[in-house]
């Protein structure tokens, strides 16, 4: 099942603004004295007008760099948080209003945060999930085969939560959150802290149960890999407003795509030498240290291989690394370009 | 092929029928029980430690109850009180104090665990009241031992006494004990919830904890103003003395005895407002 773009939205999301009420501390002793008689209080915006539709069974990456108003976001659409005006319906219900109804039909994993039982066996806080949702004992174990199968539980099922590793909770917290089956599924950094390997079987997971149950998922995530491997679409949120919403590609486009070349010599040369090995390219070329130097292009210029083949037959090379731009680094790169203000 | 246009997909609400409602209760006790269950569990997991705590608790009511014995070994009687009056109302103390501390523990950790680590999150995404998670989220063992020598004191008091109730009286002594527990709830209930308005970790609770010993003891011995701050400020008189009294004290505290309920009811009513109050504050500031 993948996602039909023009079918109604699942999720509908309208000028969404949440307001923050900050104290403002004075310094000093002094200042300590002003702030309890006086205290001095702003509004802080987190989010500010943010408006997206998400189709039923789309996968959206919702990223942007810390404090840029991620949490913030999803804490409303979860139903955790009212936010200060605009609106948000989900398949007809409003989650803070009708936060009974609404948590029945959605899923969370919060990054570091358990929903887990510490002390009991993974099956039994399971057991607790299958009574607090209230799911019919043959769709319990209808679901639990499949997420068993796809994520390999068995093996630690009877082990208590804290013996797990950052991997098999992760998978656990995956399993707990699609226990009942829900339509929605809202990731916080469903990655983060994971070595390569459970990193791979977490997104191999999500892409499973996007096409074999339809669920509609969002994700917040700082590792550009989830995206490109998860999302289509990326929604890019910054000081909280959305300042992209589009796919990858798109974005990669917009920004321009640069990659950083990392060269190890075995023999010293200035950067200077460099560049004349790459002479014609649109290469910058600088020296990082010692025998490091660092080529700086764009992958809508050239390729990579064309700059690695120059180097590489024109002197020794002990050692090469391609860097890509981080998350934080492609919205900074959006933010530079002034382009914060053209939405697509 | 044809191409149906699809329409918009509604996530159905829970029917709100009569039946579903009447029925809520019975499904949030069944939650409590299974939680209670995989908690027992899970503390059975470290026997030598559950043990260890158990044999301290037990070690330092058994010390209250020497206390008590030293103490009458001195004085005939209290303002009229005698001994086993005395014990029999420390007996009964023990049952809505035991129920009390079952579920209390998660009260105490509150502000830390659930406000500041902000695992209250969580708890507002599960499609139950958040109060009843929270009280479920752990157990203080430490009530059984008050609830099973609450029970063993009361009756060794009350046969001492020679003490024939009637089936009316013993009826009501769940009834009042449950009441006297409510009474407790409330009071750190809504001191527990004050920690939705404030940043700083509370102080107040352990100072009112303080205060639940002077319940074990009849009020009349405290001068008028202490006798009235326990009826009506912090009515912690109800928890022991007023119920208990019913049964060594005489008809004249009948009366007295059976507003345990309401007083019960309303204390708990006014903590459990409060907490109300807290989680829609705490779900319009995010904070």
């Amino acid at each position: 099942m993948t996602a039909d773009p023009s079918a109604p939205p699942l999720i509908r999301v309208r000028d969404l603004c949440r307001d923050y009420g900050v104290s403002r501390r004075r310094e000093g002793v002094r200042g300590g004295v002003v702030d309890l008689l006086r205290p001095r209080r702003e509004t802080l915006r987190a989010v500010d007008r943010v408006s997206f539709d998400v189709a039923p069974g789309e996968m959206v990456g919702y990223i942007g760099a810390n404090g840029a108003g991620k949490s913030t976001t999803i804490k409303m659409l979860t139903g955790i948080l009212t936010p200060t005006s605009g609106t948000v319906d989900v398949g007809g219900l409003v989650p803070w209003r009708d936060r009974g109804h609404y948590t029945r039909h959605i899923g969370a994993v919060f990054g570091q945060r358990t929903q887990l039982w510490w002390d009991l066996a993974v099956v039994e806080s399971f057991r607790l999930l299958q009574k607090i949702y209230e799911v019919p004992d043959a769709d319990y174990r209808r679901q639990l085969g499949r997420l068993d199968e796809l994520l390999g539980l068995g093996e630690f099922l009877h082990q208590p939560v804290r013996k797990l590793s950052l991997g098999q909770r992760m998978r656990c917290e995956l399993a707990a959150a699609l226990l009942h089956s829900p339509r929605l599924l809202f990731l916080d950094e469903p990655t983060i802290g994971l070595d390569v390997v459970a990193k791979e079987s977490v997104r191999t997971f999500l892409r499973d149960i996007r096409e074999s149950q339809g669920t509609t998922v969002l994700l917040t995530t700082h590792d550009l890999g989830d995206i490109q491997q998860l999302c289509r679409r990326v929604i890019i949120i910054d000081r909280g407003r959305v300042v992209y919403d589009g796919d990858l590609d798109g974005l990669r486009d917009r920004v321009g795509d640069r990659v950083e070349l990392h060269v190890e010599l075995r023999t010293p040369a200035a950067s200077a030498d460099l560049a004349a090995d790459t002479a014609g390219l649109p290469v910058r070329w600088r020296e990082a240290a010692g025998l490091q130097h660092v080529a700086d292009f764009s992958r809508r210029d050239i390729r990579g291989a064309e700059v690695i083949k120059r180097v590489v037959n024109a002197r020794p090379v002990l050692d090469l690394r391609v860097a890509e731009q981080s998350i934080e680094e492609i919205v900074r790169g959006i933010y530079r370009r002034g382009d914060a203000g053209d939405l697509p | 092929m044809e191409r149906v246009s699809p329409g918009p997909v509604l996530l159905p609400r829970r029917e709100g029928g009569l039946r579903r409602r009447l029925r809520e209760p019975a499904r949030q006790a069944s939650i409590f029980v299974a939680y209670f269950a995989q908690f027992v569990k899970s503390r059975l997991a470290y026997r030598v430690d559950f043990l260890v705590d158990m044999t301290a608790n037990l070690l330092s009511l058994g010390i209250q109850l020497l206390v008590l014995a030293a103490l009458f070994d001195k004085v005939e009687s209290l303002r009229g009180w005698s001994y086993d009056q005395v014990l029999f109302i420390y007996g009964f103390s023990l049952l809505p104090l035991g129920l009390f501390n079952l579920v209390s523990v998660n009260l105490y950790g509150f502000s830390e665990q659930y406000i500041i680590e902000g695992d209250f999150d969580r708890i507002l995404l599960r499609p139950i009241n958040p109060l009843a998670q929270i009280l479920c989220s752990s157990f203080g063992t430490g009530g059984l031992n008050e609830l099973v020598l609450g029970g063993a004191v009361t009756v060794y008091a009350g046969t001492r006494l020679g003490l024939a109730p009637g089936l009316a009286g013993y009826a009501l002594l769940p009834l009042l004990a449950v009441s006297a527990a409510l009474v407790y709830t409330g009071v750190f209930l809504g001191l527990t919830a004050l920690s939705f308005w404030m940043e700083d970790r509370l102080g107040l609770a352990p100072p009112v904890y303080n205060v639940i010993r002077f319940s074990r003891y009849p009020v009349t011995i405290f001068s008028p103003l202490v006798r009235l701050l326990l009826t009506f400020v912090l009515p912690f008189a109800w928890v022991a003395f007023y119920p208990a009294a019913w049964y060594v004290g005489g008809p004249q505290w009948e009366r007295v005895a059976l507003l345990t309920p309401v007083v019960g009811g309303l204390t708990f009513g006014l903590g459990y407002l409060t907490w109300v109050r807290g989680v829609r504050r705490y779900t319009s500031t995010g904070s």
